[in-house]
């Protein structure tokens, strides 16, 4: 088990179709939840994995990155805010509180 | 308003069929994102933090309420449900999928929309006054010129592939710029000369960025007919001349900066003396054709109204007298008033507009201004051609909408860029700063004792907040991971130019805020009479006494 701050690497992109934020699974798949994420032991180890989505899965995911990452007893925390924010979404209101109309998901 | 002719329709509907074959050949991946980016960006189409954003562009500012209908009903059944107006009068949707973008092309072509050259190294939107064709100071409608300068510039072969983006502005208005044309790649004033003649003034190289320059006259006076010879002139220049090693160097102002404007004026002339030949000027059928899109519409013959309009700042119902008092803009025609609708609402967004607040505006323009409304630079939309005697009824729609704030000009009228939240290029988050801001001085009264203010937000050096000419500037910046701001003082958009001036060191993001409130106070304290404003108090005393107050600590409690 991870000790809680431990700095992990996993890598990230964008789902080509939709433009939402995309993670490498463990099964070399790629999904939305940051917590499902493939960890990294460093940067280095994330560079292969990278260097394939861009030769091979562009048409699933566009622009390939490696980030760093805490690990701890929440799970997987991105290190910078840019990130948490890629993560969980923007941090204030996304559209207007319409009455008669239901507030779509981030 | 401008309508297409065949020619603009062919044009724009066989752009939105390339595009298409273009996202379908990204989607099937048979091109990569590295060859798709240039194409996209072309259209309008960036890669954000969470999803694509399409930037829509609004020549100089100008929406029909059918423009407006159709901008609702994209956000409702492409994006979430909103949309946002940018710092340079386009709108933007933060949330488009790729496979939607070319049926969102397809039915904004359906109204003359696009989203052609709101991004890349090309001339992008030419911005104007959003009080043209109805402003009482103007010389001349600019609109027709900023129009024959759009189409000059959409698809210019010449100018595809310019070292960086190429911003133009222009204003009819000699005596106060509302279109910040000094802060322009190429500015452009309409101006009379000792003749009486009018023409044009051109400066060149302003720019904001992360390098701040105020632009500079080339010429001081061009005759009408040569406009177009003259831009491409200064363009084909910086296509020759700017640089192109290094993006951070490539604007214009750089190169105008590098050469010395004499140096650089030298060269204009030369390379316009060279290539202008009679084939290039502006024939006066094509001006008047133009001009005869932007007649004044069917004005009704009235009082002036300004008895009435000045019964209505005094209303017993407040918040009508006030919005009328802050929001409404005289206008050239009696009985006419602009209405400056503030998309300024408390705990949104600055510039997000929903679908249904879209839709109602776009009745409010036909019901209201002759169908027409303008966006403005300020994240606002302006109703050009109100009658001051419906003014209640409109104020009364607008409060039905949550649009009605009065604070057009004030403090909390922000203008503020996506920032950290959207923004692939930002450092620094702006929105909540700004909605905090909002808060924290959301008492009308206290608004109107601060008087004109204009706070300025920027997520990143790119300046899209305009940061480098608000009264108070504020910068987005990272420090080693953790968002700090920076606090400027001093900026001015207009004739009377300026750049802010940095205070001193960042602040944290709990501390910035504060310390906006501590240089407002200070100021109270300042200035000299209610008349004097804050930027005239900046200029009068320094930064000093404001930087003492921004940076005081409060004394520690007694233990």
């Amino acid at each position: 088990m991870q000790h809680k701050g431990a700095t992990h690497w996993i890598v990230t992109a964008n789902f080509t179709a939709s433009g939402a934020v995309a993670y490498l699974r463990e099964d070399g798949s790629w999904g939305q939840k940051l917590a499902e994420s493939r960890l990294f032991a460093d940067e280095e180890a994330t560079k292969p994995l990278v260097a394939l989505a861009q030769k091979t899965q562009q048409f699933t995911v566009s622009d390939p990155y490696g980030i760093d990452v805490h690990v701890g007893e929440s799970g997987i925390e991105p290190v910078t805010k840019r990130e948490s924010i890629r993560a969980l979404g923007p941090t204030t209101p996304i559209r207007r509180p319409d009455s008669g109309r239901e507030r779509l998901p981030v | 308003m401008y309508k297409y002719d065949a020619y603009d329709t062919r044009i724009i509907r066989e752009r939105a069929a390339q595009f298409r074959g273009q996202v379908e050949r990204r989607l099937s991946g048979e091109i990569t994102e590295d060859e798709f980016k240039p194409l996209r960006l072309q259209n309008g189409l960036y890669m954000q933090l969470h999803a694509y954003m399409l930037r829509v562009a609004v020549p100089y500012g100008l929406l029909s309420s059918k423009q407006l209908r159709k901008l609702a009903h994209v956000a409702r059944t492409y994006d979430k449900g909103y949309a946002h107006v940018t710092t340079r009068q386009n709108f933007q949707y933060n949330w488009p999928s790729l496979e939607d973008v070319p049926k969102i092309l397809d039915e904004l072509a359906d109204v003359e929309m696009h989203a052609v050259q709101t991004s890349g190294n090309c001339v992008r939107n030419v911005t104007s006054d959003p009080f043209a064709g109805i402003a009482q100071d103007e010389l001349e409608d600019p609109r027709p010129w900023a129009e024959i300068m759009r189409q000059w510039s959409t698809f210019h072969p010449e100018f595809a592939a310019l070292p960086r983006k190429f911003k133009i502005a222009i204003t009819g208005a000699p005596g106060e710029d509302r279109a910040a044309v000094k802060f322009h790649d190429i500015g452009v004033r309409i101006v009379k000369n000792a003749a009486g003649e009018v023409g044009f003034e051109i400066l060149a190289g302003g720019g904001m960025g992360r390098t701040p320059i105020i632009g500079q006259v080339v010429r001081e006076f061009l005759p009408k007919e040569q406009l177009l010879g003259y831009l491409e002139a200064i363009l084909r220049v910086y296509n020759l001349s700017g640089r192109r090693d290094n993006k951070y160097k490539a604007r214009i102002k750089i190169l105008v900066t590098a050469l010395g404007i004499e140096e650089f004026r030298r060269l204009v002339e030369e390379e316009f003396a060279a290539s202008y030949t009679p084939d290039l000027e502006l024939p006066v059928g094509e001006i008047e054709r133009v001009k005869a899109f932007f007649l004044p519409p069917a004005y009704e013959s009235l009082p002036d109204g300004a008895s009435q309009l000045a019964a209505f700042k005094l209303a017993p119902e407040r918040r009508f007298g006030q919005w009328v008092t802050n929001n409404t803009v005289a206008h050239k025609v009696p009985g006419y008033a602009a209405a400056v609708i503030s998309i300024k609402t408390k705990g949104i967004p600055p510039g997000d507009v929903s679908d249904t607040q879209l839709d109602a505006l776009a009745d409010l323009a036909d019901r209201f201004s002759m169908g027409l409304a303008t966006t403005t630079h300020t994240q606002n939309l302006v109703l050009p051609d109100v009658k001051i005697s419906e003014l209640p009824q409109l104020f009364a729609a607008l409060e039905n909408l949550d649009l009605a704030e009065a604070n057009y000009g004030k403090l909390t009228d922000l203008i503020t860029c996506p920032g950290l939240d959207y923004c692939a290029l930002a450092n620094a988050r702006s929105i909540p700063l700004s909605l905090e801001i909002s808060e924290r001085f959301d008492r009308i009264d206290y608004l109107n004792d601060i008087g004109d203010i204009a706070i300025k937000i920027s997520g990143c050096i790119n300046a899209c907040g305009h940061h480098h000419v608000g009264h108070i500037g504020i910068l987005g910046i990272d420090k080693k991971g953790v968002e700090a701001y920076q606090l400027q003082l001093g900026g001015s958009p207009g004739n009377d130019a300026s750049i802010g001036k940095i205070l001193g060191p960042a602040f944290a993001e709990d501390e910035i805020v504060d310390a906006v409130e501590k240089v407002i106070v200070k100021y109270l304290e300042l200035r000299d009479s209610a008349e004097e404003t804050f930027l005239q108090t900046v200029r009068r005393v320094g930064l000093e006494p404001f930087k003492q107050a921004a940076y005081e600590k409060a004394p520690a409690a007694a233990e």
